[in-house]
């Protein structure tokens, strides 16, 4: 066995691996919020920042093909050492309760508890939000700015739901799994590691409350979200 | 009689197991009259007494030292590994942390590499195979020198002998949703990793300990740190980040690779 499939076979080296793509991801989802907070900007910065993007062909493609090995390796991760983990203790109790003084939340809602649930959900989110805006399946968008597209799309009351809950699990997940990643990858030391979790509770308050606003705001000043459409059109 | 004095009349819900092939059960057990100023052992020792006097099987659990540092006992109590104190083994669990009428489950530790002998008593050889792996060092360091001989910085000794702290009672798999082993392992490695006898084996130790615990059939770590809140020796999870840098350093920068089992 080599060195290095001996490291991937490890369950720390796996961890590890978990850790890298997702501090990617985390990484990725900085970028992805920053370019959608253009809209409350106006339709104009929107769209400027999607030519932008979408004219360089070369780094696109880099960067779909990084994120896609990213979300695979990461999730194809969680699923196996899920189970292992899993089936680490085939008898259960009849009875459990955490004796850390300081969780927030009951072990059933707690996010380390529910990486899982929170991943899953943010796996079926995606699928849409993918159809959605990559795909751009069954919305007839043709000849719309980015910025009406995403009026468009956000403006949906089953993506209200669905874009919201994504982004709720989505924030809860990484409000557990930056501050994890830190320690599975060594990141840990008396100066750093209170400010690494508080860091990542904010983290995941930004992500939840960012991505959510859309479809929230859309449904609240509907009007407004037409108006970022509207003001691309003229030109 | 002042409140600490009183006697406590208890239900315990204790697991039974006749061996490791039986199947296991809950038994419902009464105990009357137990003083609050009993160790959660001796209270045990009493249902046992009881159970003997009715010709009734006793109920095994291990236990040795009864002063807190051996690491021998070790029972899930309503949920939790050594019971609701912190830093505390369950033989320092004294009754008075109980009501009288309450209902107290006992469970084994419960993981695969861990299984039940009898009754509360489970199998921990696993962490000897573990510390056999690379929880060692290999040369003779001799007699205790004098203390200033050692030029070693106070934190690095004082993180070390924080991780030397683990007396191996398994609490940190029994309380990890995952039975990982992650804390013990990392204690020994983040031991010897700071102290200048241990240094020349740190690579080899930290990728054969971590091989032997993944061959145990222990889980992965998530990092949910109930290990370290369930640890009665206070070992602190800065230890498994220790363990997960000394194992990547081990991987990608030095030429361990694990040894290959003999047995």
């Amino acid at each position: 066995m080599s060195w290095l499939t001996g490291f991937l076979k490890s369950t720390v080296g796996r961890k590890f691996v978990m850790a890298l793509t997702g501090l990617f991801l985390c990484f990725f989802l900085v970028v992805h919020l920053s370019g959608n907070l253009l809209l409350y900007v106006g339709g104009e910065a929107y769209d400027k920042y999607a030519h932008a993007l979408h004219s360089n062909e070369e780094f696109l493609m880099l960067a779909e093909t990084l994120l896609f090995a990213a979300f695979a390796l990461h999730i194809v991760l969680a699923f196996t050492t899920t189970w292992e983990n899993k089936s680490a203790r085939k008898t259960g109790y009849r009875k459990t309760e955490s004796k850390r003084d300081d969780r927030a939340f009951p072990l059933l809602l707690a996010p380390d508890y529910t990486m899982m649930v929170t991943g899953l959900v943010g796996m079926l989110f995606l699928i849409v939000h993918i159809s959605d805006f990559k795909l751009e399946f069954g919305w007839g968008l043709e000849d719309m700015t980015p910025a009406q597209k995403a009026g468009l799309i956000v403006s949906d009351g089953t993506r209200l739901i669905i874009y919201m809950a994504g982004a709720i699990a989505l924030g809860i997940h990484v409000s557990h799994g930056l501050a994890s990643a830190c320690q599975t990858i060594g990141f840990n030391h008396p100066k750093y590691t209170a400010g690494i979790q508080l860091v990542s509770r904010i983290f995941g308050v930004v992500v939840a409350l960012g991505f959510s606003s859309f479809p929230v705001m859309a449904q609240m000043y509907p009007e407004w979200f037409q108006f970022v459409g509207t003001v691309t059109t003229g030109h | 009689m002042s409140h600490s004095d009183q006697n406590l009349n208890l239900t315990l819900r204790v697991w039974r197991q006749d061996g490791p092939s039986d199947r296991g059960r809950f038994v419902d057990y009464k105990v009357n009259g137990i003083s609050t100023h009993m160790s959660f052992l001796e209270m045990l020792d009493v249902l046992n007494e009881q159970l003997v006097a009715a010709g009734e099987e006793p109920v095994a659990f291990d236990h040795d030292c009864r002063e807190g540092i051996c690491g021998t006992c070790g029972v899930m109590i309503n949920g939790q590994a050594h019971g609701p104190d912190n830093e505390t083994t369950t033989c320092q669990l004294h009754m008075r942390r109980f009501k009288s009428g309450q209902t107290i489950v006992i469970e084994p530790w419960r993981a695969n590499p861990f299984p039940v002998i009898k009754d509360l008593a489970v199998d921990r050889t696993a962490f000897d195979r573990i510390i056999e792996s690379g929880g060692f060092v290999s040369v003779n360091t001799g007699q205790a020198q004098d203390g200033n001989c050692l030029p070693i910085p106070r934190q690095d000794q004082e993180s070390s002998l924080d991780a030397a702290a683990c007396i191996g009672c398994g609490a940190c798999v029994a309380a990890c949703k995952n039975a990982s082993a992650m804390l013990f392992t990392s204690a020994k490695v983040s031991h010897l990793a700071q102290l200048p006898q241990g240094d020349p084996e740190r690579s080899q130790r930290v990728v054969n300990m971590v091989a032997q615990m993944d061959e145990e059939g222990f889980g992965g770590c998530s990092n949910t740190y109930e290990c370290e809140a369930a640890c009665p020796a206070g070992v602190s999870v800065e230890h498994i980040a220790r363990l997960n840098r000394e194992y990547i350093k081990a991987s990608f920068c030095s030429t361990a690779v694990p040894a290959t089992k003999s047995k």
